[in-house]
């Protein structure tokens, strides 16, 4: 049947209000139509997003892994494809002492950044669900952070830690803490420290903004129902509001760890990987292997440790998005 | 003390809370803008003034004639590249509606069978991190010769947008009933014509919440414009402020008011389109 001279034609309606359905062989041919007419304008409507998905994601997804078994040299980049180099790009990458403590970096960054988001989120989203004078205002300014460009939160925690002239070194001896200048950004204990909090500070709109929102959603009914029982704010907290509003802290710190296995332009603007390597993540020290010494085949190989990093949360994110995954309101037939 | 006394002590309490909780999230960013009106021999001077001190408009003159008060390296003007990274931004924002919202309507109002394929890959695009990304796509560019190039650069930075986008957008489309698209049709709307005079007007909010986001990512990506730009095209804002750090000799005065030009759209959003940032950041905008 031709599309293209049905498309003018008005469509038969639908029998029913939601009940669509494909008809199977034996329906009417005007219905056949109608349906390969919606089944050819919905593919239409999703042509460029799979062409887009397939050039900006699958493609470079599958090209990394070819780098990463390929011998690459900065004459090859012009090539697209260098020598079989087996796997001595992820021999060099897990015998390599800085990729190695870069892997051990973003596991603490993340785990440490995580624990710090999600307990000064939920404070905050615990006290913006009181009533007070301002809470409007101030959620509406928390988010403040969350917008900027991440690489001017980079300079500006940057500006905030030097130890001369910054103003965590003012307070910390205006208050007596310490009497000399804290070398935050030049010692390797403490630099790790740095990125840790200017990420904290990133995330904790987020993480406060959909807690919040996921503590409206908690009715009414079944807070007034746990204070009659005599549950006091810790049992309430614990044992009702937890409970209730789970699925939405799952998914907050699930997108809380794979926006920080990510994070890059902050630690570049914040301390560039430094002193000696002692804030280099996964993303900066393959950053630097691919773009500073031209390694590409090293840098694809530590990039793809990181992907099946960050994928393990892919299942889960799958899992918890199944009820949006399955959902269908099939206007179309 | 009556119960009435308490329960007001309590929310001013809670007042006091909040306003500290503000002042520490804040104060960054009111270091940075103080800190862009301070001379130079005050950001050096080893002390941090809590309001300006001396204040004066140097460092914006610096960043916008050009030249540096501390490196000979930059000398560049900025304003060239507050205009690339504005271009940027509005080519990520019309790519991602282009790609999404024809997408979003199929997968939510269409019956087909890659939907849940789909949906899926694109939970995961979210997952997938940037410098992945930008490690392959440098050398496609390369390939194909789209290095500094803004496609080239639009098309890297759709990937914070588009997977999100899509994603938003068709939660969106669910709430549009269906009896909208069967009446279209009955009235004998094409398909393309009942999405583009039906759907689209109706969704505005949405595509503005998917815009702002869009814009936003654009407008403040540092690492694909790092890796595709090669320093000697355009060059955005982003990038601007990275020029000004260096390893003994950061020209702060420059860093900072780069840094509080880049957070003006921030701030006008901020304003102007609170609602959706709210929205899309409850839907959960990932960044990076």
């Amino acid at each position: 049947m031709n599309v293209k001279t049905r498309a003018g034609e008005p469509a038969p309606a639908t029998t029913g209000t939601g009940a669509a359905f494909r008809p199977v062989g034996g329906g009417s041919p005007r219905r056949l139509s109608a349906w390969r007419r919606q089944q050819l304008a919905g593919w239409l409507f999703l042509t460029p997003a799979i062409a887009y998905l397939l050039f900006a994601f699958a493609l470079p997804i599958v090209y990394n892994v070819m780098l990463s078994f390929e011998r690459t040299s900065p004459a090859t980049i012009a090539n697209f494809t260098a020598p079989f180099a087996g796997l001595d790009n992820y021999r060099f990458v897990l015998n390599d002492s800085t990729s190695r403590t870069a892997i051990v970096h973003t596991l603490e960054f993340t785990v440490g950044s995580l624990v710090g988001q999600f307990i000064i989120g939920f404070s905050l989203a615990l006290l913006f669900s009181l009533r007070f004078p301002g809470r409007t205002f101030a959620r509406s300014l928390i988010i403040v952070p969350w917008l900027l460009p991440l690489i001017v939160t980079g300079v500006m925690f940057r500006f905030l830690f030097q130890a001369e002239g910054g103003a965590v070194n003012q307070v910390l001896k205006s208050l007596g803490l310490v009497d000399q200048s804290v070398q935050w950004l030049n010692d390797p204990h403490l630099a790790m420290w740095t990125i840790l909090v200017a990420n904290i500070w990133l995330g904790v709109p987020f993480f406060t903004l959909l807690l919040y929102s996921a503590l409206q959603d908690v009715p009414v009914e079944v807070k007034e129902a746990a204070v009659i029982d005599g549950a006091g704010p810790w049992q309430r907290l614990r044992y009702v509001i937890v409970p209730i509003i789970l699925p939405v802290i799952e998914v907050t710190l699930l997108l809380g760890f794979v926006f920080t296995v990510k994070v890059f332009d902050l630690v570049i603007g914040l301390t560039g990987g430094g002193p000696a390597n002692s804030t280099q993540l996964i993303t900066t020290w393959s950053y630097n292997l691919s773009f500073q010494v031209f390694s590409f085949g090293e840098g694809a190989a530590l990039n793809n440790l990181l992907l099946v990093m960050a994928l393990v949360a892919a299942p889960l994110y799958l899992m918890l998005s199944r009820d949006s995954l399955r959902r269908s309101s099939g206007a179309g037939t | 003390v009556t119960h009435l006394q308490r329960s007001r002590a309590l929310r001013w309490l809670c007042s006091l809370a909040a306003a500290a909780a503000l002042v520490i999230m804040l104060f960054p960013v009111y270091a940075i803008i103080v800190g862009s009106f301070e001379s130079t021999e005050t950001l050096f001077s080893g002390t941090f003034y809590w309001l300006p001190h001396a204040a004066t408009l140097d460092n914006f003159r610096t960043v916008l004639q050009g030249g540096s008060a501390t490196q000979t390296t930059v000398g560049g003007s900025q304003v060239g590249n507050v205009v690339t990274s504005l271009v940027v931004g509005l080519g990520t924002v019309l790519l991602s509606l282009v790609v999404a919202v024809p997408a979003a309507y199929a997968l939510s109002k269409y019956r087909l069978r890659v939907t849940v394929v789909l949906v899926s890959s694109m939970l995961v695009a979210q997952i997938v991190p940037s410098i992945v990304l930008a490690t392959s796509l440098f050398i496609v560019f390369h390939w194909i010769h789209l290095l500094n190039s803004y496609p080239a650069l639009i098309l890297a930075d759709g990937t914070y947008a588009i997977p999100f986008a899509i994603l938003v957008l068709r939660a969106f489309f669910f709430s549009l009933p269906n009896e909208l698209m069967y009446a279209a049709r009955v009235d004998g709307a094409s398909e393309w014509q009942t999405f583009r005079l039906i759907v689209i007007p109706l969704a505005r909010s949405a595509v503005i919440t998917v815009s702002v986001f869009a814009f936003l990512a654009g407008w403040g990506d540092f690492i694909f414009a790092l890796t595709i730009l090669n320093g000697t095209g355009i060059q955005p804002i982003t990038l601007g402020i990275y020029s000004y750090l260096g390893n003994y000799s950061t020209d702060w005065g420059a860093v900072m008011a780069a840094g509080v030009i880049a957070m003006v759209p921030a701030a006008v959003l901020l304003v102007m389109a609170q609602r959706y940032i709210a929205t899309g950041l409850t839907a959960g905008a990932v960044r990076g």
